[in-house]
């Protein structure tokens, strides 16, 4: 028998060799909250206009170049437990808004940096908590009397590219006014008359050459395909779409073709071939001159396309199938039949085209009124084009978000201000100990213009008490001044820097419920990760999506 | 307390941030940059690159230099990533825009030292871009299209001028005239695989030829292929994509005989089968026939008897490049072999060019296409005539494409210098100095061309500087007297393209050295993982859009 090895007393005893365990304040909280702090210093610096981007390299080696706080989360790799949760409602934020996503970072963060400091004084972390969350209420209590103005009507180019354009300008700063007037064509022109917005319908392409300033806008879809046979270009297109490949249909069920005589062997071939010749025939015949297929394309099916000029495209991915047969409003036929005239999509022009040194085919339509839009990317690098891809999808989100609700705040840390005002007022109304806690609150705001301040070399302690006061004298949209010199302020209605209510609203929700979850926790118990060969990952399903 | 310090990230991650962070990934882009440094403009210097395989390159093309560097520092790539951009869209000028980039990096350097914040910085420069895009495109020179002998000697220039700095500079003016033919003999869209370039070892450079048509080498053949003849005047010409042997109709076909006389009928029918193809091959009346898949010695005996030519596993591209010049199209069967899918050309001949046998498709109607043969010594020699007439053919198309020019040898950059400075002169602020790095940087490409030259650089400039000031806008380096000429009369001449996608690519990258304040490097995922399931476990937690 071995020799006993005594276990050191109390809670570890009751544990496995080799987990780990940590409770109480000490151990726990500051902890967690030191985690978190760490992490929203991170992303922090990214906040902003004027925010520093940040090169990620992940554990497939690919790099990122960017200040947009989801992406940096997502290839971080964050471990640590309690900075997850933070990760996980700046997530939650992407999911919910799309946009403001450092915003839940930045505050959640503070918030747990003013807690310690609470903890430190005595509080107990129940206090705490309660006084978080009737400020959180009383935030969002007045979160709609900060709205100061609401879109109108997002059918005009003009009206949405302002909106737009204050997202934009917090990840490509410069070259905000060039990309927000883009994205607003493209969301107006696919933005019905119902008022349904779906953000898929706006799609990226990214050609690497020339600059940014290239960049276009088109109504359709850009593929980086060339076309497979010898027709390049065809206009007023009659479109005939199938999921399966273009060949002739073989059977799933092995069998062999039984040949008995010689003349059955001489005729075979023949007839594969005239069988092939009907089948592209009749697709001809019904009109159709373009064929998309998401399979591939056999050479004697080829051959007959070419001989009946068809343009024949090939498109791997389902999922741009299936936004090809909405563009051109086409049904994707599981089979190679002839399309009814109602199967198949029409589209102005189709042709081949040459951008950079890149191969496109092109589906477009020349009116305003096809259901997908696609913005046509140039950039010098393939980083520089995937940051301005995630500023294009911010900007679409916001749109989005402004079809949900239209109501808008005023940005660069006037709401925050105007909130922090607010709520300092409400915690002095408070008899019990929680008061500390909302005021604590109330200061966690001043972290956000304070960011800002910072990110733009400015110093935050003067620009928040200049922001105070001119908050005090009644004029609640002055926020931080970008352009100006110094801790400057200016009137963010007329300036145009203008946030979505949803943002700001989901925003608070989001960073306050993570901070409380966070806070809540006392003790952590980390079991020893097991050994051993990891587990088999679940075979994909043949249906599934990449 | 004993303070364990908090594990944030996974173990391994490695984070650098900060200002010295900034100022090194800057100094790692010098490195790179001086790397392809010596090899610009005429007087530049060869590089020789030996990959991990052995393989040895030499060039003078810094994309090309830059792809073999296989540089690993994340902001180092930025250079190569817009050397390639410039490669993809304009063909030349990839030495110029790593060099820009890296000066404008080493110009700012002192700023960013001193604490100017880097955003302050970058406005400045996109300002200055634009400001010296706007400049190019008010200056530039269009080419009068209309009068076509005007074009050709525009674009000879501009072509000569590409070639000036390549290994080939000697030979320039024969290579800008062909290089500007076979440009010329296109259609519309310039598709650059129109143009084929093939190399055979031996002879002189001057021994290289424009074909206007195709060729290409001898493909493998069976026997019996000596007998065919190798040379007809006005062939019909067949391009197949069918295997003229004896073989399974379908794989997954079985045959099942009863008797003797059976089994013979079959093996009957399946000699037939190819005769038939054969047969109905030469009732076409085609006298070549292509084949992209294997003909066997049958048929190839079967054709040589009747006095046909063919050529199997003829690579895809040459067979559809004979297609664009002769016409007609590639059959996958030889049910349908009418005229109007045969193709035609005026002359066909199979001609020994070195140690090589080639086949001429010359005088073909539709003509859209043409070959280039290069003849030369070393085999690396000839890669690098290929690489910089490559460059050539795409500086001849985009002065097509983009009717403008301006003045090479570092004129249009001492313009802009000058011209960017006096305005720096007009604003307040910070903004006033960065525009005057700006500037400053701009006079990287003179001054690397005196250099690279052997020339007294400073003093070069200043004559210049003197030139520009005076209202001499065409002035550059005059590399051949080692002393300041009107480039503009001196017929060095590039499209503007190329000078607006150099500078706002390398401007573009400079920004975005400049704009990254925190490297983050989480270690690499361990390689006895089911690479599937790496890709599998990004992709769920990707949102949607990321399809």
């Amino acid at each position: 028998m071995a020799l006993h090895v005594p276990k050191a007393p109390g809670f570890a005893q009751m544990l496995k060799d080799g987990a780990k365990h940590y409770s109480g304040l000490e151990e726990a909280v500051f902890r967690n909250i030191q985690a978190c702090k760490e992490l929203a210093q991170t992303t922090r610096t990214a906040y902003g206009p004027n925010g520093m981007n940040k090169m990620v390299i992940n554990h497939l080696e690919k790099l990122f170049v960017t200040n947009d706080a989801a992406t940096i989360l997502r290839e971080l790799e964050v471990q640590h437990p309690a900075a997850k949760m933070i990760v996980m409602a700046s997530h939650m934020q992407e999911q919910e808004v799309g946009d403001g996503t450092n915003f839940v970072l930045v505050f959640a963060g503070a918030l747990l940096e003013l807690a310690e400091e609470l903890l430190r004084m005595g509080l107990s972390v129940s206090e705490v908590i309660e006084g978080y969350e009737m400020a959180c209420k009383k935030a969002l209590e007045i979160l709609p009397d900060c709205v100061c103005s609401s879109a109108k009507n997002l059918h005009d180019l003009e009206e949405a590219t302002a909106m737009i354009r204050s997202a934009v300008m917090s990840k490509q700063y410069g070259n905000e006014d060039f990309l927000a007037n883009l994205i607003a064509q493209a969301c107006v022109s696919i933005f019905p008359e119902s008022g349904s917005f779906n953000v898929d319908n706006v799609r990226v392409c990214k050609i690497l050459g020339c600059g940014l300033n290239s960049s276009t806008m088109l109504h359709g879809m850009v593929f980086k395909k060339e076309a497979e046979g010898d027709v390049t270009s065809v206009k007023d297109a009659k479109i005939a779409v199938f999921s399966c490949p273009f060949d002739c249909t073989v059977t799933e069920t092995k069998g062999t073709v039984l040949i008995k005589n010689a003349d059955e062997l001489m005729n075979f071939s023949k007839g594969e071939e005239d069988l092939m010749e009907a089948q592209v025939k009749a697709i001809a015949d019904s009109g159709a001159s373009v064929v998309v297929t998401g399979g591939k394309v056999a050479d004697m099916a080829l051959h007959y396309a070419n001989k009946y000029k068809l343009m024949v495209v090939r498109l791997n991915s389902k999922w741009d199938l299936r936004r090809l047969c909405k563009t051109v409003g086409a049904t994707a036929l599981p089979r190679l039949t002839s399309p009814t005239p109602e199967e198949m999509g029409r589209c102005d022009s189709v042709y081949l085209s040459e951008v950079g040194d890149t191969q496109v085919v092109v589906f477009k339509h020349d009116k305003e009124d096809g259901a997908i839009s696609t913005l046509v990317i140039r950039g010098s690098t393939d980083n520089l084009m995937d940051d301005i891809e995630r500023a294009i999808d911010d900007g679409v989100n916001t749109f989005k978000v402004l079809v949900r609700d239209a109501r808008l705040c005023p940005g660069a840390g006037a709401t925050e201000i105007e909130l922090a005002k607010h709520i300092t007022s409400y915690g002095e109304s408070c008899p019990g100990l929680e008061q500390y806690a909302i005021k604590k609150y109330a200061e966690a705001f001043e972290a956000l213009p304070r960011a800002l301040a910072e990110n733009s070399g400015v110093k935050g302690n003067e620009l928040i008490s200049k922001l105070y006061a001119t908050h005090h004298e009644g004029n609640k949209n002055s926020g931080f001044d970008i352009e100006g010199e110094g801790p400057a302020v200016r009137d963010m209605m007329e300036a145009g820097i203008l946030d979505p209510y949803l943002v700001k609203y989901w925003g608070i929700k989001l960073a306050t419920n993570a901070a409380i979850t966070v806070l809540r926790v006392d003790q952590i118990i980390m079991a020893k990760p097991a050994g051993g060969p990891k587990a088999p990952q679940g075979k994909k399903d043949w249906d599934e999506d990449e | 307390m004993m303070s364990t310090p908090v594990i944030l990230l996974k173990e391994g991650t490695d984070t650098s941030q900060g200002v010295p962070q900034l100022v090194s990934n800057i100094n790692a882009c010098q490195v790179v940059a001086e790397a392809v440094r010596t090899t610009l403009g005429p007087r530049g210097m060869d590089k020789l690159v030996v990959d991990n395989r052995g393989k040895a390159t030499i060039s003078n093309d810094g994309a090309t230099i830059l792809k073999l560097l296989d540089v690993v520092h994340p902001a180092a790539k930025t250079l190569v990533d817009i050397a390639r951009s410039q490669d993809a869209e304009v063909g030349d000028g990839t030495t110029s825009v790593t060099l820009l980039a890296a000066e404008f990096l080493k110009q700012l350097k002192p700023y960013v030292e001193e604490g100017l914040h880097p955003q302050t910085i970058i406005r400045a420069f996109r300002i200055a871009t634009q400001l010296a895009v706007k400049k190019i495109k008010e200056i530039a020179v269009t080419i009068k299209k209309d009068d076509k002998q005007e074009q050709r000697r525009l674009l000879e220039k501009c072509a000569a001028t590409a070639l000036n700095s390549k290994l080939i500079a000697g030979q320039k003016d024969f290579f800008s005239k062909m290089v500007v033919d076979a440009v010329m003999m296109l259609d519309d869209l310039l598709p650059l695989k129109m143009i084929g370039v093939k190399k055979v070892q031996g002879g002189a450079l001057e021994e290289s030829q424009l074909v206007a048509g195709v060729a290409f080498k001898k493909t493998f053949s069976y026997a019996g292929f000596e007998m065919q003849p190798k040379r007809y005047m006005n062939p019909k010409i067949a391009l197949l994509n069918i295997e003229l042997e004896l073989k399974a109709e379908k794989d997954n076909a079985e045959v099942r005989v009863n008797s003797m006389e059976d089994y013979q009928a079959i093996v009957d029918a399946e000699w037939n089968i190819l005769y038939d193809k054969l047969e109905k091959i030469h009732k076409s009346g085609a006298k070549v026939v292509l084949s992209k898949l294997p003909i066997g010695d049958v048929a190839t005996q079967y054709f040589a008897y009747r006095n046909l030519f063919c050529a199997a596993r003829v690579v895809e591209e040459n067979l559809k490049r004979t297609m664009m010049a002769c016409g007609g199209s590639i059959q996958t069967s030889v049910g349908s072999l009418t005229d109007d899918v045969l193709g035609q050309c005026e002359l066909f001949e199979e001609v020994q060019v070195g140690g090589e046998r080639y086949n001429f498709f010359k005088g073909c109607p539709k003509a859209k296409t043409c070959t280039i043969i290069l003849r030369g010594g070393a085999e690396q020699f000839m890669e690098e005539t290929d690489r910089s007439l490559h460059d050539a053919i795409m500086i001849v198309r985009r002065a097509i494409k983009n009717d403008s020019i301006v003045a090479g040898g570092g004129a249009i950059e001492m313009e802009l210098s000058k011209y960017l400075r006096d305005y720096s002169r007009t604003i307040p602020g910070k903004q006033q100095l960065l525009i005057g790095a700006y500037a400053k940087a701009l006079e990287i490409i003179p001054r690397q061309l005196c250099d690279n030259a052997g020339f007294d650089a400073t003093n070069i400039l200043n004559k210049l500087r003197a030139k520009h000031a005076q209202g001499g806008m065409w002035y550059g380096v005059d590399v051949n007297n080692e002393d300041i000429a009107d480039n503009f009369q001196a017929c060095v001449w590039e499209p503007s393209i190329v000078r607006i996608n150099a500078l706002t690519a390398a401007s573009e990258a400079a920004c975005l050295i400049l704009s990254v304040d925190e490297t983050i490097k989480n270690p690499r995922s361990s390689v006895d993982g089911p690479p599937a399931a790496a890709g599998r476990g990004r992709g769920r937690g990707r949102p949607a859009h990321a399809h």
